[in-house]
């Protein structure tokens, strides 16, 4: 309008838009991303060939056609997807129209608010060191626009500085300010955002390949000594229902259906354990848990089981006893456990039979079940060939390969045969140990099934028949990049030696400590940890908490006053400084600055000395004397010392 | 240069931010007592902006977007400091100021010199027009702003307000200065055309009662004070030197202009018609010599007698 804008200015910003919008090539439809790309393109290319810029109705037509995209591609109104896939085609209209000053403010605010959708997507480290970048670069574009003269490189150190200075209040800020709980508004939920993880269902004969996904499931920091691996059983879903093929768990997660509570006894683990976001609403204690926060429950079958969205990551204290007796059993319970499709076959009698032997107790007959795995021919395997048909039947007598969850179902169905109340439990077992951070990462590697049998006397008892073919898998748990690396699984066919391994599961393990703590103190910061952590600073109610909100404010502002205000070290006055040095000139060529000579006493004497540079002498001499003693010199008169100065030859 | 402290009344006296303090006859430093800040509209709208972001955060429960929302909250804190630093320590000081005639735009001159190591950017000075500069560190350069006057006589310059919006147009600080630096304004020379008076000032010499006489007289060699109007351009044009072109009586007779017998029946009136008659006369060449009621200017030409005779009708 009133100033067209510079090209400087002009590149600058659709450079941060550019880089403020990037991620979200993953996040939005390809569609919606790709229009926005075109004006982006568009408005670069008008830079240098205005005339193909659109007009008005140009614009018009391409925002109608924005609209039409944006109710075609996405389906709601509200919503984080919704409100994103918004605000970039809106940016990206934006672009096509800048005019004046006002114009890039409203973009540069509305890439703010797109830097801040980027978060509801992705909240790792280095996207939030990413955005910090481009405000960095968005806040440039603002110094840019409003001071004439820097350059590209001295607006971009401003915007740095200020930046930083900003930081430590932004940090202060963040702790303090009183977090609320927001009321979840399930029309800003998103749907079909499914995550990973253990399922409802179990179906070992399904499955030919067991997937090794290093995702992250959850954290455990114990606050004292670790428990042996081979108590490390992350408790999820239970299977107890089975058509013969699949494993089902109950659908009704809230039954309270056994008569006695537990016995603990022994030592119990304390924990703190985080939960990365899940689809499921178990939290993975460890078996079994005694202690647990008010958010969780713990039901019939023994899972901790949240109320809350299980798709917020979350951090829970739990305290766990390893060691329990869960008493009686109910009817329904004892008839759940032994329910069966329908009549074993023969053969499976027979073997039930030959396991029985004559003795009758249940402990014997485990025993020599789980003797039969050991001995027969039977092999663990993470890529078992798929079994469609009776496929314990077909594990049991043909194949006799197959991982866990073979295992425990087939142990299971033999021992309901048995008639002894049994069933399957999902879970992870193991973890890595981060010997940095000191806590354990379960991955989704570590999914692992096992069993249960009710022994009389005793209650619900863990039975691992994996742990019979391979205990290794359970003694020493799962190395996801171990078995990565030596192929066991397709993830990257480069072969690695055991050095360049250890170095990179070192730096790998130092990374997730970071990232550890970086998803336990800040995403993870909420009203719970506020209160508590502003508790151990003695603050405990919303007036003190105002006073020390204030007093941070002022002692941070008061300090940065200090740091930005106090008056810089004076340099000494450049003229003087150029007369030093015309002095020194004038004391080679031996003519001497004597106590109380002015300036015109010393040019007056070195010109009767050397009349050869009479002029140079009396020119140097004026400018000085009109520099530091008349208040109106001109700009370039220190420019002309200088040169004068530098030009004398003695 | 110190400056004398302010009471409590005085510091909060509406004036003091948009007027300013009164007039300052030396140098002025802008410190916290001159310099005021506050946001400007943009600014209103980030601060929307950081309530937007933490709204995210809050519904979403989202840290980051509070955290993003925080950060812009302390980055509008701190530029309030930066809008400080854009103005402290300018010292700004008034120049000499050049006479115009009443009605034309009043050059106003100031130094503005940047003592600290820092350059400053885009600094706005307002008067009545405005300029925008930048200094470098330890620059100093002297502008010019122009101000309407309408009155004879000694006029000061309005409120001077030096203002950025450095470094991210959130915050506006100004400083309104004021300065005795008085611009001295002649009356505005009479449009109409008159003839120069007939009457003398008494010393019985004929006066010319033509502007430029008719009477082409003669060249004669230039001799300085001449006007530039009587050069011989066209000989000057052939190479034949430089030639003063002589009316008749220019040389000889002398013109007294006189209040009394000025025409017009109000006093400004007269002063306007004298005014434009200086003027004419110092154009043509003239002697002339001005006769006001509390002042003789004996006949004379050349600048620095007509500047002497246009003060005395200015500051009559």
């Amino acid at each position: 309008m009133s100033n067209p804008l510079s090209v400087r200015l002009l590149l600058f910003l659709l450079g941060s838009i550019g880089l403020i919008t990037l991620p979200h090539a993953w996040h939005i439809p390809p569609l919606l991303f790709g229009f926005f790309m075109l004006m982006l393109i568009w408005r670069l290319l008008g830079i240098w060939q205005p005339k193909y810029l659109p007009n008005r109705i140009g614009v018009f037509v391409l925002m109608l056609s924005g609209i039409g995209l944006l109710y075609t591609q996405q389906h709601a109104v509200f919503g984080r997807d919704a409100g994103t896939g918004l605000f970039v085609v809106a940016l990206g209209l934006k672009l096509l129209e800048i005019h004046g000053k006002r114009d890039v403010y409203v973009i540069v605010y509305l890439a703010f608010i797109v830097a801040a959708t980027q978060f509801l997507y992705e909240e790792s480290i280095l996207m939030a060191l990413y955005i910090l970048l481009v405000c960095g670069v968005l806040l440039a574009t603002l110094i840019t626009q409003n001071s004439q003269a820097p350059q590209t490189l001295a607006a971009l150190k401003t915007s740095a500085t200020i930046i930083l200075q900003s930081l430590p209040l932004a940090l202060v800020l963040f702790v303090l300010f009183p977090r609320l709980e927001a009321p979840r508004w399930s029309w800003l939920d998103d749907e079909n955002h499914a995550k990973s993880g253990l399922s409802n269902t179990l179906e070992p004969g399904a499955i030919a390949e067991l997937s090794l996904s290093p995702e992250l499931v959850f954290r455990v920091k114990f606050d004292g000594d670790l428990p042996p691996p081979s108590q490390l059983y992350w408790r999820g879903p239970v299977y107890a229902n089975t058509d013969g093929v699949r494993w089902k768990a109950p659908p009704d997660l809230g039954r309270e259906n056994n008569p006695d509570q537990p016995v603990f006894e022994g030592q119990a683990y304390d924990y703190t354990l985080m939960m990365e976001p899940q689809r499921q609403r178990w939290v993975f204690a460890l078996d079994m848990s005694t202690q647990f926060p008010t958010g969780l429950r713990r039901n019939g079958l023994y899972q901790l089981i949240t109320n809350k969205n299980p798709g917020d990551r979350a951090e829970y204290r739990i305290s766990s006893s390893p060691a329990y007796n869960t008493g009686d059993i109910s009817k329904t319970e004892r008839r759940e456990s032994l329910q069966l499709p329908d009549k074993p076959s023969e053969k499976t009698l027979e073997l039930v039979k030959q396991l029985q032997g004559n003795q009758t107790k249940p402990e014997a007959f485990i025993g020599n079940l789980l003797q039969y795995f050991r001995q027969e021919n039977f092999h663990y395997t993470l890529s078992p060939e798929p079994m469609p048909d009776r496929p314990i039947e077909t594990f049991l007598f043909e194949r006799r390969a197959g991982f866990c969850s073979h295992y425990a179902t087939a142990f299971v169905y033999l021992l309901r045969v048995a008639e002894i109340p049994a069933r399957v439990v999902g879970g992870y077992q193991g973890g890595q140990l981060n010997h940095l951070g000191g806590f354990l990462e379960i991955r989704q590697a570590n999914a692992h099934a096992w069993a249960e049998a009710w022994l009389e006397g005793r209650g619900w008892v863990r039975f691992d028949p994996t742990a019979a073919i391979a205990p290794e898998r359970v003694e020493q748990g799962v190395n996801v990049d171990l078995q990565i690396a030596s192929g066991a699984v397709n993830f990257s066919r480069v072969q690695l030696d055991a050095e360049t391994l250890s170095w990179l599961q070192r730096s790998r393990q130092l990374w997730q400590s970071i990232d550890y703590n970086w998803q336990r103190w800040i995403i993870n910061y909420d009203t719970v940890n506020q209160r508590a952590f502003l508790q151990s600073l003695g603050i405990d109610n919303f007036v003190k908490l105002g006073y020390c909100l204030l007093a941070s404010i002022g002692l941070i502002g008061g300090l940065l006053a200090w740091r930005l205000l106090r008056p810089g070290r004076r340099r000494s006055d450049p003229a003087l400084r150029l007369y030093r040095q015309f002095c020194r000139k004038l004391s080679k060529a031996g003519i001497d600055i004597a106590v109380g000579d002015g300036p015109n006493t010393l040019a007056e004497r070195a010109k009767s000395l050397r009349p050869d540079l009479a002029e140079q002498i009396e020119r140097i001499t004026a400018i000085f004397v009109r520099l530091r003693y008349e208040s109106l010199a001109q700009a370039n008169d220190l420019q002309a010392l200088k040169t004068l100065i530098a030009g004398l030859r003695v | 240069m110190s400056e004398t402290a302010l009471s409590l009344t005085q510091r909060f006296k509406l004036s003091r931010f948009i007027r300013g303090e009164a007039p300052a006859a030396g140098p002025v430093t802008l410190n916290q007592r001159r310099v005021f800040i506050l946001p400007t509209r943009r600014g209103l709208f980030f601060v929307l902006l950081i309530l937007l972001l933490l709204l995210i955060g809050f519904v979403y429960n989202n840290n980051l977007a509070y955290l993003l929302g925080f950060l812009l909250a302390s980055i509008f804190f701190v530029t309030i400091l930066h809008s400080f630093k854009s103005l402290a320590g300018l010292v700004v000081q008034p120049g000499r100021q050049q006479a115009v005639f009443a009605g034309q735009a009043g050059p106003f001159n100031f130094q503005i010199a940047n003592p600290s190591s820092q350059p400053r950017f885009a600094l706005a000075l307002a008067l009545q027009t405005e300029l925008s500069l930048s200094l470098a560190a330890e620059q100093s350069q002297t502008v010019t702003l122009y101000q309407v006057t309408q009155r004879r006589g000694w006029q000061l310059p309005d409120t001077l307000t030096i203002s950025s919006a450095y470094p991210l147009g959130l915050f506006r600080a100004w400083a309104p200065l004021r300065f005795d630096s008085p611009l001295l304004v002649y009356p505005k020379p009479a449009s109409q055309l008159l003839p120069f008076p007939e009457s003398d000032g008494g010393q019985g010499k004929q006066g010319q009662n033509r502007r430029n006489g008719d009477e082409f007289y003669g060249l004669r060699a230039y001799q300085q004070g001449d006007a530039i109007r009587q050069i011989h351009w066209k000989a000057f044009a052939k190479g034949q030197g430089v030639h003063s072109k002589q009316y008749s009586g220019a040389s000889t007779s002398e013109l007294w202009l006189d209040f009394q017998s000025a025409p017009g029946h109000q006093l400004e009136e007269r002063l306007s018609q004298l005014c434009r008659w200086v003027v004419d006369a110092e154009q043509a060449g003239l002697r002339y010599g001005l006769i006001l009621p509390s002042q003789r200017l004996p006949p004379n030409n050349g600048a620095g007698h007509y500047r002497q005779c246009l003060q005395a009708l200015a500051l009559f």
